[in-house]
C-alpha cells in the first residue's frame, strides 16, 4: 500500500483538531502515514504530529506563515510528485476546500470531499459523505486512480492519545518562484456584541423554524424565563434576526454551556460542531427525523409554536415556585 | 466588467422531509420545490452590484440543468443580468463536482470575464468543489467563502474577504480574472419581480451541449466523475435524544421537570 | 398596463383630487406614522418626483384598509397610489427581506410562509375534510378556499379546523382544493406586484373554475374581497364564512348548545366591513351564542380601527415606535370590560393577539375568531 499524506492545518499558532483526528484515522487504514506541515517556525506542531506519524514532512519557510492556496498548492503538488502518496487527507474546512478541488485537478487526481466516514477496499477508499444538508448519507466507491484525494469532516475519526514517534523531516521549500497572483493581508477577527455566548451557561439557540422575524417574541420570552442568552443558526443570522456574533457552528462560536436548547433547529452539521460539545442538549423540532435528535439528550417532536409558550410558563412557574 | 455567475437549481429541502426513491441512489422530488442554490443567489446579486457600483460591465448566467433550470436563469436576468447560457446534455447527468466543474470550465473558457462567481457549496451535494476546481482549470486563481469583495482596479485585482471558521474573515488581494465561490450573508439580494421574470424571458438562452463545447461524453457527468453514488440511507444517529410524548402541555411539563432536576432552572 | 406606460395622473385620475385632506384625516396610521395620504395624492401628479416618492419609507405603512377612498368626496381611492409608488420599488427589487421572502414563497410554493407546498395540507390532521376532484359529475355546495394563514399558521390553523368542524356539525356538503390551493394574491397586489397578482387571478380563477360546486366560501376576508371583486372570469358566487354560517344558524340547521357566560366585543375586519359591508352577520352569529353579553366597540362597522395586518403589513414593519393600532383597540376592548375580543379574520387574530400580550392583558382577554367561539358553543 502507498503511504497516506495528511495535511496538517494550522493558524495563528494553533494546530486544528482535525489535523490529529485525521492521522488517528490514517493510522487504522494501514500503509505509512505522513504528516506534511507547511509554516514558519511550527516546529512545536511537526513534534506533535510526530506522535501520530510515521513521517513528518515539514517545510519551514516564511512563504507559509498564512495560509495562502497559490503557495500550498505548489507546494503539496511538489510533495506529492516527488514522494507519490495514495492517498491524501486534507481537512473539510475554509482553508481545505479551497486547496484540495484545485490540487486534484492539477494532479489528475480523484477527489470526493466532505467525507464523514471512511474504509478501504484494498488501495481504494469506500467513503460516506452527507447530502440535504445531513437529512442522508450517501455512500460512494471510487474509479481507480493512482492518486485519491479526500477532505475530512471534522470529528469523522476520533482523536487518540500520541502512539507514535515518527521522523520529522525538514523538507526545503519546493516552491521557488515568486507568488503572483493571490497574496494574503490581514485577518480581522469578528465582531464583539454584547451577549458572548462562548461564556454562556444556558443557551437558547433558534433555527430556521421560527420563520419569521416577528416571531422571534417566541424564544425571547424563553430565554429571558430561563435566564438563558440567545443563540442561532446560520439562517438566522443571514436573514438579520439576530446580530451575527450569536451564530453557533463552523462559521460562527463553538459553545459549550450547561444546556443548550434548540428551537426549530434542524440539526445540519454546521450548526452542530459548534455546539455538540454542550453539557445538556435539548432539541425541539416538528420534523421527528431531524438530525438534532440524534445529538440531543432530549427531544419534543412537536410545532415549537406550541410547545414553547407552555415551556415559558411551566419554567416560570417553578422559579416563582 | 465581465463577470459571469454560476447557478445551480436545487430541490428546497430545508423544510420538507426527505424520502429515498425505489432506485436508492436518488430522491423523491416529485412534491418538493425547487429554486436557485442559495449562495448562487447571493452571488448574482454580488455580480449585479459589481455592475452597478462600476457602472459599467456585463453580467453573464450559466447553469447546468435541464430546461427547469430557466427559471432560475430567468431570475437571474430579471435581476441585472445580460445573457445567459444553461449546459444541457444527457452526458452531463449524475456529475461529480470535478465533472460539473469540467463543464463549467468548457462554456466559460470561451467567454471575456474579469471574474466568475459562483456559490459557494450547493444545497443539495455540499461539495464545494466547484469554485476552486473552475479556477484551475480555467488558470485562473480563485477564493472561496467568499464573504465581501472590493475592486482595487477593475480588471486587475480585488480584495477579498473569507470567511473563515468562527467567523475569522480571511482578507486577501486577488490578480483578476478569478474565481470567486461566494458565501451566503455578504449582501441583500434583490427582488425579481414577476414582470422582470416574463421580460427576462424574452431573451435568449444559448443552450449548449457536450459536443457545443468541444466535450467527450466520457469526460463529464457520471463517466468523467471520479466518485461513484453507491446508496443512499437515512443518517446513523448515535443515541437519540429520549423523546417526551404528549400535548405540548404534558412535554413542556416534562421538560421542565427535567431542567429543574438537573439545575438548570 | 404599467406605471410607466399610463401615468400616475390618468391611471389615479389624481387631479380629480380637491386637496380637502379627508383621507389624511380620516388614515388610521396617520395616528402613528409620517404617512399623510393627501400629500401624495399631489405630489404625485409631478412624473418627476415618482421615483423619489416611491423610495419614503412611509408608503409602507399604509395597510390599504379603505377608509381614505371610503371618505373621498371625490370617489378617488388614495391608498391606490401608494400601491402604485411600493409597484414601482417592486419593479426595481427593492423591498425589504421580508416582503421578498414571502412573494418569492408565493411564485415557488404557492403561500407567503415559506413552507412547502407539500405541507398545506398538514392543518387537516384528524379532521373530515376531503379534497374535491375537478370537474366532477356531481355538484358539491361548498368549496373552502382556505388562507394560506388559516394552512400554515399554527395559531390561525385554528380557526380553518373550527370551521371544518362547524361544518361538518352543520351537515353542510362540502371539499377543499387540496394541495394545488395557492395564495389569492390579496397581500401581493397591496404590496405592488402586480405582475405576481396577474398569475395568482389567471391560475386561481382556472384551478377553481374547474370545480363543480355552487359556491365559494372563504375563510379569510382577504380572500373573500379578492375572489370577489378583484379575479377576472370567476364563475362561482363567492361568500365570507360568516355569511354561510350566519344562513345555517338562520335556518336552523347550526345548534348551539353550550353556553358561553362572557362578555364579547367584536371588532370588524376591514375588508369584511368597511369593503365589503358585511357588518350585521358576524354580531348575529355571535348573539346567537347562549349566556354571550355583546358590548360594541366605541369605533365600530364603518368607523372601525385597523388592526394594521393588511396591505402587506405582515412582512413590512413600520419605523414608528408609536403605539400600535392593535395595543390601541385592545386598551379600548379593556375599557369595554370585554373577555373576548372576537374576530373574523386571520390578520386581525394575529394582531390583536400579539397586542394582548404587548399589553400584557393575555391572561383575562382572550382573542379568538368567531368560529372557534362557535365551535365551542357546538
Amino acid at each position: 500500500m502507498k503511504d497516506i499524506f495528511v495535511l496538517i492545518e494550522h493558524r495563528r499558532g494553533e494546530m486544528r483538531d482535525v489535523s490529529v483526528e485525521m492521522l488517528c484515522g490514517a493510522a487504522k487504514l494501514g500503509g505509512t502515514v505522513v504528516a506534511v506541515l507547511l509554516g514558519k517556525d511550527v516546529d512545536a506542531f511537526a513534534e506533535k504530529a510526530a506522535g501520530y506519524a510515521d513521517k513528518v514532512l515539514y517545510v519551514n519557510d516564511p512563504l507559509f506563515e498564512n495560509y495562502n492556496s497559490e503557495a500550498y498548492q505548489k507546494a503539496l503538488s511538489a510533495l506529492i510528485k516527488e514522494h507519490g502518496p495514495g492517498l491524501v487527507l486534507i481537512g473539510n474546512t475554509a482553508q481545505g476546500v479551497d486547496l484540495a478541488p484545485a490540487l486534484a485537478v492539477e494532479l489528475g487526481a480523484s477527489l470526493l470531499t466532505d467525507i464523514t466516514a471512511l474504509e478501504m477496499d484494498g488501495d481504494k477508499p469506500k467513503p460516506t459523505r452527507t447530502f440535504y444538508g445531513g437529512k442522508l448519507d450517501a455512500h460512494f466507491t471510487m474509479k481507480d486512480a493512482d492518486l485519491y484525494i479526500l477532505t475530512v469532516r471534522e470529528a469523522t475519526f476520533t482523536a487518540e492519545d500520541p502512539s507514535k514517534t515518527g521522523e520529522i523531516v525538514k523538507v526545503d521549500n519546493p516552491v521557488t518562484e515568486d507568488l503572483s497572483y493571490r497574496k494574503f493581508v490581514e485577518y480581522v477577527e469578528p465582531e464583539v456584541g454584547e451577549v458572548d455566548i462562548t461564556q454562556s451557561t444556558l443557551l437558547v439557540g433558534v433555527g430556521r423554524g421560527i420563520r419569521e422575524d416577528k416571531n422571534m417574541p417566541v424564544v425571547e420570552e424563553l430565554a429571558q424565563a430561563l435566564g438563558a442568552d440567545l443563540a442561532a443558526s446560520r439562517a438566522v443570522v443571514d436573514a438579520g434576526w439576530l446580530p451575527s456574533d450569536r451564530q453557533v457552528g463552523i462559521s460562527g462560536k463553538t459553545v459549550k454551556p450547561k444546556l443548550y436548547l434548540a428551537v426549530g433547529i434542524s440539526g445540519a452539521f454546521q450548526h452542530v460542531t459548534g455546539m455538540k460539545g454542550s453539557e445538556v442538549i435539548v432539541a425541539i423540532n416538528k420534523d421527528p427525523d431531524a438530525p438534532i435528535f440524534g445529538i440531543a439528550d432530549y427531544g419534543i417532536v412537536d410545532d415549537l409554536f406550541k410547545v414553547v409558550p407552555k415551556l415559558t410558563e411551566k419554567i416560570k412557574e417553578l422559579k416563582g415556585a | 466588467m465581465n463577470m459571469v455567475v454560476c447557478v445551480k437549481r436545487v430541490p428546497d429541502t430545508a423544510e420538507s422531509e426527505v424520502h429515498i426513491d425505489a432506485s436508492g441512489k436518488d430522491i423523491d422530488k416529485s412534491r418538493l420545490s425547487f429554486g436557485i442554490n442559495e449562495c448562487d443567489n447571493y452571488a448574482v446579486e454580488e455580480a449585479i452590484q459589481i455592475k452597478e457600483r462600476l457602472g459599467e460591465g456585463t453580467v453573464t448566467v450559466v447553469s447546468l440543468g435541464d430546461k427547469d433550470s430557466d427559471e432560475v436563469i430567468r431570475m437571474a436576468l430579471a435581476k441585472g443580468g445580460d445573457e445567459a447560457m444553461r449546459l444541457e446534455d444527457d452526458a452531463f447527468k449524475g456529475g461529480d463536482g470535478l465533472a460539473t466543474a469540467k463543464a463549467l470550465a468548457a462554456a466559460i473558457k470561451g467567454l471575456e470575464y474579469d471574474i466568475v462567481f459562483t456559490g459557494a457549496l450547493a444545497d443539495d451535494d455540499g461539495y464545494a468543489v466547484v469554485p476552486a476546481a473552475l479556477g484551475e482549470l480555467l488558470g485562473v486563481p480563485h477564493a472561496t467563502y467568499v464573504k465581501k469583495v472590493e475592486i482595487l482596479e477593475p480588471g486587475k485585482r480585488a480584495k477579498v474577504g473569507r470567511e473563515l471558521e468562527g467567523g475569522l474573515m480571511e482578507f486577501l488581494e486577488i490578480d483578476l480574472p478569478c474565481v470567486l465561490g461566494i458565501q451566503t450573508g455578504i449582501n441583500e439580494p434583490r427582488y425579481a419581480s414577476f414582470k422582470g421574470i416574463k421580460q427576462a424571458a424574452k431573451k435568449e438562452i444559448a443552450v449548449k451541449s457536450a459536443a457545443d463545447l468541444g466535450l467527450n461524453a466520457s469526460e463529464v457527468g457520471e463517466a468523467g466523475s471520479w466518485a461513484v453514488l453507491e446508496k443512499f440511507t437515512p443518517p446513523v444517529v448515535g443515541e437519540m435524544a429520549e423523546i417526551l410524548e404528549g400535548e405540548p402541555e404534558e412535554t413542556a411539563a416534562k421538560l421542565a421537570a427535567i431542567l429543574k432536576e438537573k439545575g438548570l432552572v | 398596463m404599467c406605471a410607466e406606460e399610463i401615468g400616475f395622473v390618468e391611471k389615479y385620475d389624481l387631479l380629480g383630487c380637491i386637496q380637502c385632506g379627508r383621507c389624511t384625516g380620516g388614515c388610521p396610521v396617520a395616528l402613528r406614522t409620517d404617512l399623510r395620504v393627501r400629500c401624495f395624492m399631489y405630489d404625485t401628479q409631478n412624473e418627476e418626483r415618482l421615483e423619489e416618492l416611491s423610495e419614503r419609507p412611509e408608503i409602507w405603512d399604509c395597510t390599504t384598509c379603505y377608509t381614505c377612498a371610503a371618505r373621498c368626496p371625490k370617489g378617488l381611492e388614495p391608498l391606490e397610489v401608494l400601491i402604485g409608488l411600493r409597484s414601482l420599488q417592486i419593479e426595481e427589487g427593492r423591498v425589504q427581506p421580508t416582503v421578498r421572502d414571502a412573494l418569492e414563497s408565493i411564485f415557488k410554493d404557492g403561500n407567503p410562509w415559506g413552507s412547502p407546498r407539500a405541507k398545506r395540507l398538514d392543518w387537516t390532521a384528524g379532521l373530515e375534510v376531503e379534497a374535491l376532484e375537478p370537474e366532477a359529475e356531481e355538484a358539491t355546495d361548498v368549496l373552502l378556499f382556505v388562507c394560506c394563514t388559516d394552512a400554515y399558521d399554527p395559531r390561525v390553523m385554528k380557526v380553518a379546523q373550527a370551521l371544518v368542524k362547524v361544518l361538518n356539525a352543520a351537515g353542510v356538503d362540502f371539499g377543499i382544493i387540496g394541495e394545488e390551493e395557492s395564495c389569492c394574491g390579496s397581500e401581493v397586489r397591496r404590496l405592488g406586484e402586480e405582475g405576481l397578482f396577474e398569475m395568482c387571478d389567471e391560475e386561481n380563477v382556472e384551478l377553481l373554475n374547474s370545480f363543480n360546486v355552487n359556491r365559494i366560501v372563504t375563510v379569510s376576508p382577504h380572500c373573500y374581497n379578492t375572489l370577489k371583486k378583484e379575479y377576472h372570469g370567476l364563475k362561482h358566487p363567492v361568500l365570507h364564512y360568516t355569511e354561510l354560517v350566519a344562513e345555517l344558524l338562520e335556518e336552523g340547521k347550526l345548534q348551539l348548545s353550550k353556553e358561553m357566560a362572557k362578555v364579547i366585543t367584536y371588532h370588524d375586519p376591514c375588508f369584511l366591513g368597511k369593503q365589503n359591508d358585511i357588518y350585521d352577520e358576524p354580531r348575529y352569529i355571535i348573539t346567537r351564542i347562549p349566556g354571550v353579553e355583546f358590548r360594541e366597540f366605541d369605533r365600530c362597522r364603518e368607523r372601525s380601527l385597523c388592526c394594521e395586518g393588511g396591505g402587506g403589513k405582515m412582512w413590512v414593519e413600520s419605523e414608528s415606535k408609536a403605539e400600535r393600532l392593535a395595543e390601541i383597540r385592545v386598551e379600548d376592548a379593556k375599557e369595554l370590560g370585554a373577555e373576548i375580543i372576537a374576530v373574523a379574520c386571520p390578520f386581525c387574530l394575529l394582531t390583536l393577539e400579539d397586542a394582548t400580550k404587548v399589553k400584557g392583558v393575555e391572561e383575562e382577554m382572550r382573542v379568538a375568531d368567531i368560529l372557534e367561539l362557535l365551535a365551542e358553543a357546538l
